[in-house]
């Protein structure tokens, strides 16, 4: 496929730019009102500009291209995508004892994000084939691979968070590519083994849980023995895995399955933003005269807690507006009517 | 596209799901906003007013240290502390500042503290947003002062906080270690590991090596404040999380030979210390000169003082047992001997050439410690005496390999892998070492002869010494120095693999060197560590320095036919071995093996004994 440059403003669907625009600038004033009290992130609006700026050229460039094009870009994507994964753990910027970045001269991004694209990019081109058929092991199995690849390079870094993403991206793309619903459940019951095991902490639930799925879906012979043999191996080897994890590991799977668990740590974070977003009201306390949002309790105000400043100074209104903007720049890309 | 109608059907089913989800999802945030919002907006509005909710850390108490019979060596006790809360407002730095300009000075000379060491913690609490500990454990009349004036205070209160304590003060003080409160370099690289600021965390001995096991786990509660900081509620929607207790620790230290330890080493200036149980490896006592009180640390150490304790030429923070290395001296002849016999170099009764108070090689002459000479001697007799020229011989015709061989297999110029913090590896000079050293073939066949009598570049720790003289009782078998027994609450803790191979041997080998060993204490060199009715086996050294004068070595294991213990000294610039470390191992070994009542009996002829033999060893020791 040639890739076909148009030299001009490529065509563009108005109401998907204006949402995505209005995120943009949303996301620029809440950035320099969080930072605006004297602290140490003051002045990164300017460099959440410079960020805007040159994304809105990427989007230029990306969109000018048709995108039938990147099916023939998938491949290069995803093996530059590894390199950088690769790259991070040789020699990547570490924060909170992981190495999650990359940095070149001013330069710092996370790899672990083109990986996400790239992965979604190589498993549509697969899965576009014609003749690709997902009930079939020669057909899934190598998308699986596919995926296991950057998941286990990003969990290495570690960024458990991130590398989760992976997973998901899997189910959703091979239910998208066809996969029918019940060989999803049955492949997936591993998963459901584990996290079952973790909120429960016995094993009958999920016994229970796979008889009932066995039963409605009557598998072939050697399609449910492959399913027991794998669940049995995952429930035995759990408990041996378990004992062997330091108990911060321990404590870190915990909290992140049961996050009101841990107080101290991420609870208190949401807490904090729950009486920031909670105490904003339907029209909020108005921009820039938040009195929560510049606690230094909320270490994370500027990024991953971000939204708790809309939601006090924005209030409701506020806070819809993003949420229904997020809405419409995913759906707007797509034919559905919503 | 290959969609043909059905195809499409299914896509747009699929895509029906998938969509379905998404709105679901995005459904759950608007539910969410609407109930913080709307329904629930009072209720914030009020926290968000008043400020206001706070986390409170409950501190883990940090687990307790036992010897092996159940004393107790550490423990935690509940003290009262000054501690600094930021506030909210203070923080933001925004709004009008909380503390009045004399906060600060006020604060310091009611605490008893620095002005800048005081606003140095604050600056940091405000940044963190956590609770900073001012002063630890502090004296009844400064707790009184703050409680009278901190409502003019705000941020400043009383807490009641675990203090470390050490019931036996500088006893055993280097293997315990000490905590200290976390700083603020560690608490960023840990954050992720539950630290909170005001945790302890060991920094070096047993509280160091098994601090994951000792610390527990924090607990912590949201606790809803008013103005002046005061609580007034719990937070319903936070549960309170119980804080887990550390894990106790039992050690293979015995309270009573880390006692008679201590005695002997009292007038020792710099020095050290170690006994081994030579049967399994567990540590007995271990002691090092000068020592310091790690209750110090538990209370916050001043600047000068702890500059104090880690510099200098005495450096109490040092453990000199694990951590310094010393030249062996004539203590590594037990080596040269066994070297000498496994390769069938020489049997109990070879004599070589007679001693006439050196040797001569290479155009040089390497003396014997006995100007006077020893005349002809066999290798009992050699060992016995500790006669120089006899094990020049031997070093020569022995070579650097099995030497070096040997001295590995005892454990020497390696981590003996003890638990214990920052070990030093010791020096076993090989072929390799001295290629690097001098360049390729370029080093002389005469360092072998210093070499042979522990000289040259040999370094050794106290706890190797002690490690070599357990595999001589043990006919080689090699064993692994280690310090915990047990940890209470977890099944199945045991020491690890010994780091040395230990030495390979015919029996007829460790007989002839026990025996050797056996006659330096009780006609040789070593006859100053004499127990009446005990067998001992043991080995003096004084290594030289050019530093000073002679540190004083010696190393020994008692009773010959049924070892229970070994022990090893180091007596830093004192002189001779046999004069100034082997007192200290009889003193040591009498308290140990001999029953209360004959101890009584003997205390003052053994003394006596002591000082006789002391003088007498003085002017003919090695």
């Amino acid at each position: 496929m040639r890739i076909r440059w148009r030299g001009r403003l490529p065509e563009i669907d108005t109401p998907l730019a204006l949402a995505a625009l209005g995120l943009v600038a949303i996301g620029l004033a809440t950035v320099y009102s969080a930072t605006s009290g004297p602290g140490a992130h003051q002045g990164l609006w300017v460099r959440q500009l410079v960020w805007a700026l040159a994304a809105l050229g990427a989007a230029w460039a990306i969109a000018s291209v048709h995108y039938r094009a990147y099916d023939s870009l998938a491949w290069p994507v995803y093996a530059v995508s590894l390199l950088l994964l690769l790259l991070v753990l040789a020699m990547g910027t570490s924060a909170y004892g992981a190495k999650r970045w990359l940095e070149f001269g001013p330069l710092k991004f996370q790899p672990s994000e083109i990986a996400k694209l790239a992965t979604v990019l190589v498993l549509a081109r697969r899965f576009d084939n014609p003749k690709c058929n997902l009930r079939r092991v020669r057909y899934w199995l190598p998308a699986l691979l596919i995926t296991l690849v950057p998941f286990a390079l990003v969990a290495k870094e570690p960024d458990l968070g991130t590398s989760l993403a992976f997973p998901v991206i899997f189910i959703a793309m091979v239910f998208w590519g066809g996969m029918p619903l019940g060989q999803l459940m049955l492949g997936l019951t591993p998963l459901f083994n584990v996290i079952l095991f973790f909120a429960t902490g016995s094993l009958w639930w999920f016994a229970g849980g796979l008889t009932a799925l066995l039963v409605a879906l009557r598998p072939k012979w050697p399609t449910l023995l492959m399913v027991l043999a794998l669940n049995g191996a995952v429930a035995y080897a759990m408990p041996h895995l378990w004992s062997h994890l330091a108990d911060y590991q321990k404590r870190r799977i915990e909290t992140f399955l049961n996050p009101d668990h841990d107080p101290s740590g991420s609870g208190y974070q949401i807490i904090q933003s729950k009486i920031s977003i909670g105490s904003g009201g339907v029209v909020g306390k108005g921009y820039l005269r938040g009195t929560q949002k510049a606690l230094a309790f909320l270490p994370m105000r500027h990024t991953d807690f971000i939204f708790s400043v809309v939601g006090e100074e924005l209030g409701l209104i506020g806070a819809l507006t993003v949420v229904f903007s997020t809405r419409w720049s995913s759906c707007a890309a797509t034919d559905w009517p919503w | 596209m290959h969609s043909s109608s059905p195809a499409r059907r299914f896509r747009e089913e699929r895509f029906t799901v998938l969509a379905g989800l998404a709105l679901a999802g995005f459904a759950l945030v608007i539910v969410g906003l609407l109930r913080l919002q709307v329904v629930d907006h009072e209720k914030y509005v009020e926290l968000a007013k008043e400020n206001r909710v706070r986390l409170e850390v409950i501190r883990a108490p940090r687990g307790s240290i036992y010897d092996r019979h159940g004393e107790l060596l550490a423990d935690s006790a509940p003290s009262f502390s000054i501690v600094f809360r930021p506030s909210p407002i203070e923080s933001t730095g925004s709004t009008v500042t909380a503390r009045r300009a004399d906060w600060t000075p006020r604060v310091a000379s009611l605490a008893r503290l620095d002005t800048s060491e005081v606003s140095e913690r604050v600056a940091f609490a405000n940044r963190s947003g956590q609770t900073a500990v001012l002063r630890r454990d502090a004296p009844f009349a400064v707790l009184a002062a703050v409680e009278e004036t901190r409502s003019e205070l705000p941020g400043l209160e009383v807490q009641v906080e675990p203090l470390r304590r050490y019931p036996h003060g500088a006893l055993g003080a280097h293997l315990l270690g000490y905590a200290g409160e976390i700083n603020q370099d560690e608490l960023d690289d840990r954050a992720d590991r539950g630290y909170h600021l005001g945790d302890l965390i060991g920094r070096t001995g047993v509280e160091r090596s098994y601090e994951d096991i000792l610390r527990g786990r924090d607990g912590a509660e949201f606790v809803v404040v008013n103005a002046q900081g005061r609580r007034v509620a719990r937070l319903s929607e936070g549960p309170r999380q119980q804080p887990v207790p550390g894990h106790d620790i039992v050690l293979t230290l015995d309270l009573k030979v880390q006692q008679a330890l201590e005695d002997a080493m009292a007038g020792v200036e710099r020095g050290a210390a170690v006994a081994l149980d030579p049967r399994d490896g567990g540590i007995l006592a271990l002691v090092s000169r000068p020592a310091f009180d790690p209750n110090e640390f538990s209370h916050g150490l001043s600047q000068a003082r702890w500059d104090r304790l880690s510099s200098g030429g005495a450096n109490p923070l040092l453990d000199r047992a694990i951590q310094g290395v010393y030249p062996p001296g004539s203590t590594f002849k037990t080596i040269t001997t066994t070297a000498a016999l496994r390769t069938g170099l020489v049997t109990a009764t070879t004599r070589l050439e007679p001693c006439p108070g050196g040797y001569q090689f290479g155009g040089r002459w390497f003396a014997c410690w006995k100007k006077s000479g020893h005349g002809s001697l066999d290798l009992i007799g050699a060992i016995q005496n500790s006669c120089d020229t006899y094990f020049y011989q031997l070093g020569l015709k022995l070579g650097l390999g099995p030497l070096e061989e040997t001295a590995r297999g005892y454990g020497l110029g390696e981590r003996t892998g003890v638990d214990l913090p920052q070990e030093a590896r010791g020096l076993v000079p090989s072929a390799a070492w001295y290629d690097k050293r001098w360049g390729p073939g370029k080093w002389r066949k005469g360092l072998l002869l210093n070499l042979a009598i522990g000289q040259g570049e040999l370094l050794v720790t106290p706890l190797q010494l002690a490690l070599m003289m357990a595999e001589v009782a043990g006919d080689g078998h090699a064993v692994r120095p280690h310090l915990v027994q047990e940890v209470r609450g977890v099944q199945g803790f045991h020491a690890d693999k010994p780091a040395q191979p230990g030495v390979d041997a015919d029996p007829a080998v460790w007989q002839t060197l026990q025996k050797g060993l056996e006659l330096v204490v009780s006609s040789g060199t070593g006859t100053a560590a004499r127990v009446p009715g005990v067998r001992v086996a043991g080995k003096t050294g004084t290594a030289q320095n050019p530093h000073g004068k002679d540190h004083a070595l010696f190393a020994c294991y008692a009773p010959v036919d049924s070892p229970s213990v070994a022990l090893a000294f180091v007596v830093e610039n004192s002189g001779h071995g046999g004069t100034f470390a082997a007192p200290l191992a009889g003193r040591v070994l009498r308290r140990l093996l001999l029953p209360d009542s004959l101890q009584t009996k003997l205390k003052s002829p053994a003394r006596v004994d002591t000082a006789a033999v002391d003088s007498s060893v003085a002017h003919d020791a090695d």
